[in-house]
């Protein structure tokens, strides 16, 4: 316990020693030579913006077989959730919460918004795997899950701030964090924690669409 | 918990060994990487269901840590992975910050120092460049476990005495070059003394960083990290190390924290 404390008092120290480090200005992004350069190199319509999480270069395997970038799922807004199938705690309550966000969407965007799984366990979680948890779970067209590569899962994990870990046992230790991006692909929100905070993320959702 | 801010400033003072006390690394490859056998490492967290120790396979590992100059290179060749051009996702705004320019390291920089205000996606996009991979943990604290003489440093006093100090030491406005550090017994060097260093799976561990979350909350904030505990509490430097990499996001940048990479070792060619 003490070793705990000690270990907490540490982080809190850490984060605040990375804030009290004195910042330069932010360098201005607008450079002439590089924004002609960028824009020359990858034309306006296909380019993310800069707080996308679509600019990931991660490659998935949905539960049909199919390879999937995050990309595709531009335009639409998305309620995204990392797991494991054979999760018995977190998990399941977790895909309930999705179904309850759902649940709170105005009629339009209920058939509008993406739900997104992605497995943390890479070796059980292939997509013929992922495709009966669907078929347990009786998610419909509107839910995509994902299977990765470890680099794919571990990148992903750290743009949204996940942390995870593999235990001795096979199951993982993970945050439970559910994620609401806008259409570019930008988090516009985060329920963390397993309580509450609905009613929140729909309406972040809502907001993000309009 | 209120401990006088001052105090904790003085306990995360960072870094930088006297340079020199040198000699001759043995393992060192022509890619400036050390061959590390494997071995067994004892984590410093574990719930009780983690065994004691975890195997680490034979692996190579920088020599040193990744330089100015090398990171220059990277840029230069990846544009998307300067300053000016590097997406806020990626990186947080004092990336490079320390450099004079894009392509100009300049005098806070210096070719031969380690590069430092780089984050961990930046670290990773460059070792995939250069065809290498950050270590994981296991690797990283198995390799910094070994003593100067010895595989195991836990008893080897001068290496305490020199890790404490550094610990104890201002971070130099501009630090000094890498690869100068006394080589510990697997011929790797600065592990202790230089830089913090980023590794593979610096989001494994598993608090969440702010004091303030991580107590009743925790069981709802992490699914299944009920009760993790520590083998060591002795290992006063291993908790520094668990507690920044505890508190990072992939985006933070800062002015002791770098990196160096490794590598799987070749496949065995077929014998017959």
């Amino acid at each position: 316990m003490k070793a705990q404390l000690v270990l907490f008092l540490f982080s809190a120290a850490f984060l605040a020693a990375a804030e009290n480090t004195p910042v330069p200005p932010a360098t201005p992004v607008a450079c002439p030579h590089c924004a002609a350069a960028a824009a020359a190199s990858a034309p306006a319509a296909s380019a993310f913006t800069r707080e996308s999480i679509y600019q990931l270069d991660a490659k998935f395997t949905d539960d049909s077989g199919r390879t999937f970038t995050l990309g595709e799922l531009r335009g639409r807004p998305v309620v995204l959730d990392m797991f494991f199938a054979s999760c018995g705690y977190a998990c399941p309550l977790l895909v309930t919460d999705m179904q309850a966000i759902r649940g709170r969407l105005p009629a339009a965007l209920r058939d509008r918004a993406v739900f997104v799984l992605v497995s943390f366990d890479v070796t059980r979680d292939t997509p013929v795997a992922l495709a009966q948890y669907r078929a347990q779970r009786a998610l419909d067209g509107q839910w995509r899950l994902l299977h990765g590569d470890d680099d794919s899962v571990r990148e992903l994990a750290a743009l949204l701030g996940v942390k995870y870990r593999q235990d001795s046992d096979g199951m993982f230790s993970h945050s439970n964090v559910i994620t609401i991006l806008n259409a570019q692909g930008e988090i516009v929100h985060q329920r963390i924690g397993l309580k509450g905070g609905l009613d929140e993320a729909a309406a972040a959702l809502a907001a993000a669409t309009r | 918990m209120n401990l006088p801010l001052g105090l904790l400033r003085f306990l995360l003072l960072l870094p930088a060994l006297p340079a020199g006390a040198a000699g001759g690394a043995a393992g060192v490859s022509e890619s400036g990487m050390i061959h590390v056998p494997a071995g067994n490492y004892a984590p410093l967290l574990r719930t009780p269901k983690d065994p004691a120790t975890v195997s680490v396979a034979a692996f190579l590992l920088d020599e040193r840590p990744v330089t100015n100059a090398e990171f220059l290179t990277f840029v230069t060749a990846e544009p998307k992975w300067r300053r000016s051009a590097i997406s806020p996702l990626f990186a947080d705004a004092s990336y490079l910050g320390h450099w004079a320019g894009d392509l100009a390291p300049g005098p806070n920089a210096p070719a031969d120092a380690p590069v430092v205000r780089v984050s961990w996606f930046a670290a990773r996009a460059y070792a995939r460049w250069a065809g290498k991979r950050l270590p994981t943990t296991a690797e990283w604290e198995f390799t910094a476990g070994a003593g100067y003489t010895r595989p195991d440093g836990k008893n080897d006093e001068q290496l305490n005495r020199d890790l404490y100090a550094w610990l104890a030491r201002p971070v130099p406005a501009v630090l000094p070059a890498a690869g100068r550090g006394r080589p510990n017994f697997y011929g790797v060097r600065d592990l202790h003394g230089l830089v913090w260093e980023w590794v593979e799976d610096f989001n494994t561990a598993m608090v969440t960083g702010e004091s303030r979350g991580d107590t009743g909350l925790e069981r709802d904030l992490f699914c299944g990290a009920g009760s993790i505990g520590a083998k060591d509490t002795t290992d006063y430097a291993a908790f520094m190390r668990q507690a920044l990499r505890s508190s990072l996001k992939a985006n933070n940048t800062t002015t002791s924290l770098g990196f160096r990479c490794a590598r799987d070792l070749p496949q065995k060619p077929f014998q017959p």
